[in-house]
C-alpha cells in the first residue's frame, strides 16, 4: 500500500520526499498562517534529516501571511507548546513525527493556549488550505523571524518550580538517559544535572537519524540497560524523537514498560502535589487508574490523541494524567506529554520514598498488557468494530474511539489508528493468557483468525 | 495589477501577487532537479519579501538533493563570481535588482557564474511545467552550509587585482555611494578600505525598505546629487538593489544618465587595449562612437545580460554592458558588476587625472528619451507587429529586429520594446538633438497608446 499523507488531529504526517514536501507544508503554513491572523508563531523541530528543509517551507509560508516566525530551532515538543502559550504567540508549529521512523515528518498545529489545535479548529483551518484561500499580505508588510534563544529555559524553570528540587539534589542520583538521537540529544544531559544527577547518556548525537528505533518500547532499550547496569545507575530514562514520551528502566536496567510511567507519575502528584481527578486515555494501563482509585480519585478515560487528553483534563480540572505510551500531563507545568517532567517527577518520587525503582514498580498492581496491530482497509475497520461492538453488546462499552469493553479485573480496546491505516488492538488482564483470551475473541469476532 | 514573468533566466513579478511562494518554490524545484544533486549557492537582496523567498528556494533545493551554501545577504556579482571559484553547479539569486518595491525575482546561475542560457533556461521551465520534481529520499535531502568569510574576501582581492589600486589609493578619493539599502550596503566599507577611498554611504540600512525607486537614472540620483553640494566629493555613484547596475553623479552634481556608464568605462578600457565590445541593440550611440574612436568592433545582441554575456564568449570581446548602467569584463567574472564599475571608474580617474565631469565631457553628447508604454501584456507583441507593418513614421530609416524594433536615422535611432518584467513597451529614443529625440519618443508613444 502506498505511504499516505494523513492530514488529521495528529496534524500532517508523511514521508519525507515522498508524500510530504516543502510545497506541502509551505502552503499549510500559509493556511495556518491565515487561520490564525497576523502575529507571532513559534516554529520548532525535532533533529531529522528533513527537518532544516521543513522549516525553511514553513517559515515562508507564515511570512507571506504577516506571522512573525518565532525560530525555536531543534526543540522538545512540549516546549514548544509552552513557549506558544508564555509568548502570547498566535500559534506555533512543531515539525516533528514524534515516534514515527526517520524518513517520517510531519506539521503538527498548536493554537494560542498552547495546546495542539482542537478537532472541530483543525478542521476550520483544512477547509482554508483546501481552498487555497491565504491572507497573502502586502510586501513592505512581511515581518522578519526572530531566534529565540536558550528556548528551554522558561520551561525548564517552571519544572524544578514545581518539584521538591532540594530532595533530588541531595539524593544525588547517578541516573542514564537514551535520547533516541532526539531532541534529549541537546537537552536532555543539561536538565538531569541541573538536578544534581550524574548522567550517563546513550544515542546522544544529533545524526538526522535514529540509531534505535524511535518508540521507547521495552525491546528496543537494550543499549540504556547496559548502561544502567554499568555505570550502576539508579534509573534509566528513554526518551523518543522529540521529547514527548518517556519510559523507564529499574536499577537492574530492566525496562518497565512505558505505560507504567504515567502510573508513577499519577501517584507522586496525588501524594505530594495536589489533589484532583486524573485522565487516561482509553488504551492505558489500568494499572494508572488503580493507582488514581486507591487514593480515592476518579480517572476519566478519553479517546486517544493527545488534544483529547488535555482537553478533558482541562474541562475537568484533572491535576495529573497522560497515555499509556509514555505520554506524562501535568497541567500546572504546561497541558502536554513532556518526558522532561515526567523525569522531574518520577525522580521526586524516587527521592521522597527512598525506594529503588524495583520497590516502586513491585508496590504498583500487576497487570499484562497486550498490544497488536493489523493492517486494513479503513472500510473493512469500520465493519469490524461493529463487528467487535455487537460481539460484546452485552459488556460495558465506551464507545468514545472505537470499542473499548470494561471487565471487573480486565479490558480490551479496538480502534483505528489515526496515523497509520492500521487497527490496534490493546487488551489487559492479571495475567497474559486472559489478556490474550480478549484479543482472541476480538480476532474471532472480525474474522481475522 | 497581478504581474509575473516566467523568462529562460529566472522568474519576477509583484510579490504576493503573481510572484506566489508555491510559484517560486516549485520554480526553485525545477532548478534544483536541473542541478542533478550539485552544490547550488544561494543569495538574495534586502528587500521585506526576499528573506521569505530566499528561505522557500533553499528548502526546495535541498528536497531535490542539492546542497546549498547560504550567502543570505549577497550582491549578484559577488554571487555570480563565487560560482565557479567555489565549484559549485550553480546559483540562485532572490532579487529585485532594479525593478520597483514590492517586486522580486529569481536569477539562474550557471556553473560558470553567468546568468542561464536561453536555451538551458527553457530546459528549466519545462521541467517546471510537468512538476516532474526530483524528490530525495529522507537520507538524500541536501544539507545547507554557510560559506567560508574567505570568499568575499577572494572577490575583493580578485577585483583589486584587475585594477590600479596604487593610484586609485594614491588619488585619496572621497566617493558617496548610495546602494538605495539594498545588497551592496553591508559591502561598501570593505571594498573602500580594499581600494583605499573615503566612501560616503547613502542609503545604507538594511531595512527592508528601498530608499528610492532601485533603478539608478537621474531621478533616482537626485539624494546623492543633493549631498554633493554639501559633502565635497570627487564623485558619486548610485546602484542597484542588486549591484548589477550602476549610474555617475559627477563631482559637480550632475546626475549622468546611466547610458554614460558603459561608454565611460569602455572609453577607458578600449583606449589601454583595444578589443571587441558586446552590447545590446537599444544601447546609446555613445557606445559606438567611442568603439569607433579605438577602432574595436561591436556586436549587438538581444536585451538582457544572459544575451550579453553569452556573445562575449562567442565573440571573445574584452568588455561587455548595456545602456542600463551595466559592465562586466570576461577577463574578471561573467556578471554585471557595480563593484567592478566603480573600480574602473575610480581608476580612470586616477590614471588620466581627470575629474567625474571630465569623463562625461571625454563622451559624444546625445539625448536620451526613455518612456514605458503601459498595456494588457497579451496585447503589446501584436502592438508592436503593427507598429513593424506601418511604413510612414519610419522616414527613411533602418529597422532592424533584433530584440523589438529599432530604427537608425543619421542623428539618432528609437528603439521599442516589450519588457521582460512588467506589462510595458519600452521606448527608448536617441539624437543628438533633444527635441527630435522627444518628438520621435511622443510620436512613437502615441501610436502605441492608440494600438494597445
Amino acid at each position: 500500500m502506498k505511504d499516505y499523507l494523513k492530514v488529521g488531529i495528529s496534524g500532517v504526517r508523511g514521508i519525507a520526499g515522498e508524500t510530504l514536501t516543502p510545497q506541502i507544508a509551505c502552503a499549510f503554513a500559509c493556511a495556518f498562517g491565515s487561520y490564525g491572523g497576523r502575529g507571532p508563531v513559534v516554529v520548532g523541530r525535532d533533529t531529522r534529516a528533513s527537518g532544516p528543509m521543513f522549516e525553511r517551507a514553513v517559515v515562508a509560508g507564515l511570512q507571506s501571511t504577516g506571522c512573525k516566525p518565532l525560530l525555536a530551532g531543534i526543540v522538545p515538543t512540549p516546549t514548544l507548546l509552552y513557549l506558544t502559550k508564555k509568548l502570547q504567540a498566535r500559534g506555533g508549529i512543531a515539525i516533528t513525527a514524534s515516534h514515527n521512523p526517520a524518513p517520517w515528518n510531519a506539521l503538527k498545529f498548536v493554537d494560542d493556549s498552547g495546546l495542539f489545535l482542537p478537532p472541530a479548529r483543525a478542521l476550520e483551518f483544512f477547509d482554508i488550505y483546501h481552498q487555497r484561500d491565504f491572507s497573502i499580505v502586502p510586501e513592505a508588510d512581511i515581518p522578519r523571524p526572530a531566534t529565540l534563544p536558550d528556548p528551554m529555559a522558561g520551561h525548564r524553570a517552571d519544572i524544578l518550580a514545581y518539584v521538591d528540587t532540594v530532595a533530588i539534589r541531595a539524593a544525588r542520583f547517578r541516573v542514564a538517559v537514551d535520547c533516541c538521537n532526539g531532541v534529549g540529544a541537546l537537552y536532555s544531559r543539561p536538565f538531569l544535572e541541573s538536578l544534581g544527577c550524574t548522567v550517563f547518556s546513550c544515542y546522544d548525537r544529533v545524526t538526522g537519524e535514529f540509531e534505535r528505533e524511535a518508540e521507547p518500547l521495552p525491546e528496543n532499550l537494550g543499549t540504556l540497560s547496559g548502561l544502567v547496569r554499568e555505570n550502576e545507575c539508579a534509573i534509566g530514562f528513554a526518551q523518543d524523537p522529540d521529547g514527548d514520551r518517556l519510559a523507564l528502566t529499574d536499577e537492574r536496567g530492566n525496562p518497565l514498560g512505558e505505560d507504567l510511567t504515567v502510573a508513577l507519575a499519577i501517584r507522586q502528584v496525588l501524594d505530594v502535589h495536589s489533589r484532583g481527578p486524573v485522565a487516561v486515555n482509553l488504551s492505558t494501563s489500568r494499572v494508572a487508574r488503580a493507582v488514581a482509585e486507591q487514593r480515592g480519585v476518579p480517572a476519566l478515560l478519553t479517546p486517544i490523541g493527545e488534544i483529547n487528553v488535555t482537553g478533558a483534563m482541562l474541562a475537568a480540572g484533572a491535576v495529573v494524567g497522560g497515555e499509556g505510551n509514555g505520554g506524562v500531563i501535568i497541567p500546572a507545568i504546561h497541558p502536554c506529554r513532556d518526558s522532561f517532567a515526567g523525569m522531574a517527577v518520577v525522580l521526586e518520587l524516587m527521592a521522597h520514598t527512598r525506594r529503588t525503582v524495583s520497590e516502586l514498580r513491585s508496590e504498583l498492581p500487576r497487570y499484562h498488557l497486550v498490544k497488536e496491530k493489523m493492517t486494513i482497509r479503513s472500510d473493512e475497520g469500520v465493519r469490524s468494530l461493529r463487528a467487535v461492538r455487537r460481539h460484546f453488546r452485552n459488556e460495558r462499552l465506551n464507545l468514545q474511539d472505537g470499542v473499548h469493553v470494561d471487565f471487573p479485573d480486565r479490558w480490551v480496546h479496538v480502534r483505528m489508528s489515526n496515523t497509520e491505516p492500521v487497527l490496534r488492538l490493546v487488551a489487559e488482564a492479571p495475567d497474559e493468557n486472559g489478556a490474550r483470551e480478549l484479543i482472541r475473541q476480538v480476532r474471532l469476532a472480525i474474522g481475522a483468525l | 495589477m497581478r504581474n509575473l514573468r516566467l523568462a529562460s533566466y529566472g522568474i519576477h513579478g509583484a510579490v504576493g501577487n503573481g510572484l506566489d511562494l508555491d510559484t517560486v518554490l516549485d520554480f526553485a524545484a525545477a532548478f534544483g532537479t536541473f542541478m542533478e544533486r550539485g552544490r547550488v549557492l544561494v543569495g538574495r537582496d534586502t528587500r521585506h519579501s526576499s528573506g521569505m523567498l530566499h528561505s522557500g528556494v533553499v528548502s526546495a533545493l535541498l528536497s531535490t538533493g542539492c546542497d546549498v551554501v547560504d550567502f543570505d545577504v549577497c550582491p549578484n556579482p559577488i554571487l555570480q563570481f563565487a560560482v565557479p571559484l567555489m565549484g559549485a553547479a550553480g546559483a540562485v539569486s532572490v532579487s529585485g535588482g532594479h525593478s520597483p518595491m514590492n517586486h522580486n525575482g529569481l536569477q539562474l546561475i550557471g556553473s560558470r557564474g553567468a546568468y542561464i542560457e536561453p536555451v538551458v533556461g527553457e530546459t528549466v521551465l519545462d521541467i517546471y511545467h510537468a512538476r516532474d520534481f526530483t524528490q530525495a529520499p529522507w537520507n538524500r535531502i541536501g544539507s545547507a552550509s554557510l560559506p567560508g568569510r574567505d570568499v568575499v574576501e577572494a572577490y575583493f582581492d580578485a577585483l583589486a587585482g584587475q585594477l590600479d589600486v596604487a593610484a586609485i589609493r594614491g588619488a585619496g578619493f572621497s566617493v558617496i555611494i548610495d546602494t538605495v539599502n539594498g545588497a551592496g550596503c553591508r559591502y561598501v566599507e570593505p571594498f573602500a578600505r580594499r581600494l583605499g577611498f573615503r566612501a560616503i554611504p547613502v542609503n545604507d540600512v538594511e531595512s527592508g525598505h528601498l530608499a528610492h525607486d532601485p533603478e539608478p537614472r537621474p531621478r533616482n540620483a537626485r539624494q546623492v546629487a543633493a549631498f554633493m553640494h554639501h559633502v565635497p566629493a570627487d564623485i558619486g555613484f548610485v546602484s542597484s538593489s542588486d549591484m548589477g547596475r550602476l549610474s555617475v553623479v559627477s563631482e559637480t552634481g550632475e546626475t549622468a544618465s546611466e547610458e554614460y556608464t558603459f561608454p565611460i568605462i569602455a572609453n577607458h578600457i578600449l583606449g589601454r587595449a583595444p578589443g571587441g565590445v558586446v552590447t545590446n541593440c537599444c544601447t546609446t550611440r555613445m557606445l559606438d562612437d567611442v568603439a569607433a574612436r579605438h577602432g574595436a568592433p561591436v556586436t549587438k545582441t538581444p536585451v538582457g545580460q544572459a544575451y550579453v554575456i553569452s556573445a562575449l564568449a562567442d565573440e571573445d570581446g574584452v568588455i561587455g554592458g548595456e545602456g542600463n548602467g551595466s559592465v562586466a569584463l570576461p577577463s574578471f567574472s561573467r556578471a554585471f558588476d557595480a563593484f567592478l564599475m566603480m573600480g574602473l571608474i575610480l581608476e580612470a580617474m586616477a590614471v588620466k587625472r581627470v575629474k567625474a565631469s571630465g569623463l562625461i565631457g571625454e563622451l559624444p553628447r546625445y539625448h536620451i528619451v526613455k518612456r514605458a508604454v503601459v498595456g494588457e501584456p497579451y496585447r503589446i507583441y501584436r502592438a508592436l507587429e503593427s507598429v513593424h507593418a506601418m511604413q510612414g513614421w519610419r522616414d527613411g530609416g533602418k529597422l532592424s529586429a533584433v530584440d523589438g524594433l529599432r530604427v537608425d536615422w543619421d542623428d539618432g535611432w528609437i528603439h521599442l520594446r516589450a519588457s521582460q518584467s512588467a506589462p510595458i513597451v519600452r521606448v527608448i529614443s536617441e539624437s543628438r538633438d533633444m527635441q527630435s529625440a522627444e518628438n520621435r519618443a511622443i510620436e512613437a508613444a502615441r501610436m502605441l497608446e492608440h494600438l494597445l
